[in-house]
């Protein structure tokens, strides 16, 4: 079982829509628990279930629209139907813990999305500054969340 | 009264598109037109820029299958260099192409098209997904999600990345395949094999409960085109294209792809941005042709490979000569993810995979340059033009789904005659309609940006535009694409 998966989304071509993928690097460099697994997949697709099925904790880290450029928003995860599976480019992460929870009968302890708003999403390679200012905080933001234990 | 029927956008297929069926006064369909509504421009973006970018630059086109515009582009410019690739480099491109179609094809069947053979044409769209897919039949999902992990592990070891790797490059690739690489790559397969087996064993059951749309679903007689080896098999990577009829006649063969303008037409209608190939002998419309895992199936005299060849032998008794229904299409991919697994196991037990001269190097040679290569799809051909610097001065691409074109559009009025009877609409009547689009698996386009998913509108007109029936699918906010 892994301990935890933490696992990015973004496209790093179109400016602020890659933070995620910057921030899970920065993390990766900080020295987390061994059984830490990292991936940066750029869409949320279904074949993302299986992994996310064998691991205690999910964070699943994104570009936020519609909040201050730099703002960083936590929510608890929990698998819903209701939002959107579309199969190729529309997965959610909600989706994505019942398609785990369904297909292969396990789902994980704890999951979270953790996201920065970004504020330009043109094509682009560099993050805008307050996007990357926000990324050290984001950092120590999941390695909150993956350092609260698991219950046995 | 005539009438306009508008499905807007067309789902569960890569791209953006809709579809307009014209109602004649009998209130029966008279035209049906797929419209591919997106703009692409690559072939003019590239010009001015250095032919070795091309590859890197040309598989942007696609996030499905940016494997086959790689390797058409990187065929296109070891052209343009007037080289072979070192043997190695050879089969490890051949691997990587087989991979992509084992992805692509999972991701159409399992992901795209299953809901509709295990839920229904007419079920309730809300159970028309792959949630509707895994709480019916659980070990079908699960093993599409793997067959499509395998195929994007086996392109993310060779080439390092899943999508938009940079490894094929002309003259061969960067880097080889380590001992250890192909070690993990080779246990697996049993296990895949094993998947696609059990799906087979399962759809050859599935598909009596769909005789209906067998008979309607792009059901004609049409030419037949792919690439075939000197041994007369698909060749995915290499070969000379054949025409054959719809009797299993070979009507050309061992044409030179560099040769395409001399037996392809390109035409153009205003309802689309999609152009429509055809065969010029024939003229157009009358030189349609069909692509793809279908075309393929049905041009060869053997599959290659053990347990392809049964399948492949089973399928060509469903009909005296080729095997005309689209429908099929589905079934013709899973044959083919079959032959694929097999191939992969046999280049990797070759012991030239390992080695590691895997790039030659030249310098520009011709100016002129055609690289093809069979994408999941169908023939993809890219055709480049370089000025004495290697700037490229102009391209033309001919892809793979274009050449269905024609066929899908023929398709569609097809079904909708055999199904949109009445002016009242609805969902079944609809999703009819586009399934006959999802079996050719069209590749409209997966790089352009779209946020959430797709709207639908469906709009009934008078023929004075009055507004007479109505459906709406409400959009929602979704992710990256």
């Amino acid at each position: 079982m892994i301990k935890a998966l933490v696992l990015a989304c973004g496209n790093s071509l179109r400016g602020d829509d890659g933070v995620a993928l910057q921030v899970v690097n920065d993390l990766q460099k900080t020295g987390c628990d061994p059984a830490t697994e990292f991936r940066w997949p750029q869409q949320w697709t279904p074949e993302l279930a299986e992994p996310i099925s064998k691991a205690e904790v999910v964070v699943f880290v994104d570009a936020a629209l519609d909040a201050p450029a730099g703002s960083i928003a936590c929510t608890h995860l929990l698998p819903n139907r209701s939002t959107s599976l579309g199969g190729t480019h529309h997965s959610s992460p909600e989706s994505l813990l019942l398609l785990a929870e369904e297909l292969y009968g396990k789902r994980p302890l704890r999951a979270y999305l953790v996201t920065v708003a970004g504020a330009a999403f043109e094509l682009e390679e560099n993050l805008s500054d307050p996007v990357r200012s926000a990324i050290p905080g984001a950092v120590e933001r999941i390695k909150a969340l993956l350092s609260v234990s698991v219950p046995d | 009264m005539s009438k306009t029927i508008t499905i807007d956008p067309v789902t569960r297929i890569e791209g953006h598109a809709k579809i307009t069926l014209q109602i004649d006064d009998r209130s029966e369909v008279s035209e049906a037109y797929f419209h591919v509504t997106q703009f692409r421009g690559f072939e003019k973006i590239c010009v001015g820029r250095p032919f070795y970018e091309m590859p890197t630059l040309m598989e942007r086109i696609c996030g499905i299958c940016p494997v086959s515009h790689l390797l058409a582009s990187a065929k296109a410019c070891d052209a343009l260099l007037a080289m072979k690739v070192p043997p190695s480099a050879g089969k490890l491109r051949r691997i990587l192409n087989l991979a992509q179609l084992i992805q692509s094809h999972a991701l159409s069947f399992f992901y795209l098209s299953s809901p509709d053979l295990l839920i229904g044409m007419d079920g309730d769209p809300k159970d028309r997904n792959l949630f509707g897919v895994m709480r019916k039949h659980p070990e079908l999902g699960r093993g599409g999600i793997r067959l499509r992990q395998f195929g994007q592990q086996v392109i993310e070891t060779l080439a390092g990345k899943r999508i938009h790797p940079a490894w094929v490059v002309p003259g061969g690739v960067t880097e080889p395949l380590s001992i250890e690489k192909r070690d993990k790559l080779l246990a697996q397969i049993p296990e895949v094999i094993a998947i696609v087996q059990k799906t087979l064993a399962w759809f050859k059951i599935e598909f009596e409960n769909f005789r209906e749309e067998i008979r309607s679903f792009a059901n004609f007689p049409s030419l037949f085109m792919g690439l075939v080896t000197a041994d007369d098999r698909a060749g995915y990577y290499e070969g000379k294209l054949r025409f054959t009829d719809s009797h299993g006649n070979i009507v050309a063969d061992k044409l030179e792809a560099a040769n395409y303008a001399d037996f392809l037409g390109e035409a153009v209608e205003p309802f689309t941005f999609m152009k429509l190939p055809y065969y010029k002998p024939l003229g157009y419309p009358g030189g349609i042709y069909r692509v793809g895992p279908l075309a393929r199936i049905n041009m060869v005299e053997n599959c290659g490979t053990p347990l392809a060849q049964q399948e492949w032998i089973e399928f060509r008794a469903l009909e005296r000569g080729a095997v005309l229904s689209s429908f099929h299409y589905h079934y013709a991919r899973l044959i083919e993810m079959l032959f694929a697994l097999e191939h992969i196991e046999e280049y990797l037990l070759d012991p030239i995979i390992t080695e590691t001269h895997a790039r030659y190097s030249a310098s520009l040679n011709n100016l002129e340059g055609v690289g093809c290569c069979e994408a999941p799809r169908g023939t993809l051909i890219h055709h480049y033009r370089v000025d004495e610097q290697g700037l490229i001065t102009w391209a033309n691409l001919v892809i793979a789904t274009g050449h269905n074109n024609l066929a899908m559009n023929r398709g569609i009025l097809q079904v909708a005659r055999h199904f949109v009877r009445s002016e009242k609409l609805n969902e079944g009547m609809l999703n009819h309609v586009e399934a006959v689009i999802r079996a050719f698996d069209p590749c409209l386009s997966c790089s352009t940006h779209a946020y959430g998913q797709m709207p639908l509108q469906i709009r009934l007109l008078s023929a004075d535009g009055k507004l007479l029936d109505e459906l709406h699918r409400k959009s929602s906010s979704g992710n990256h694409d």
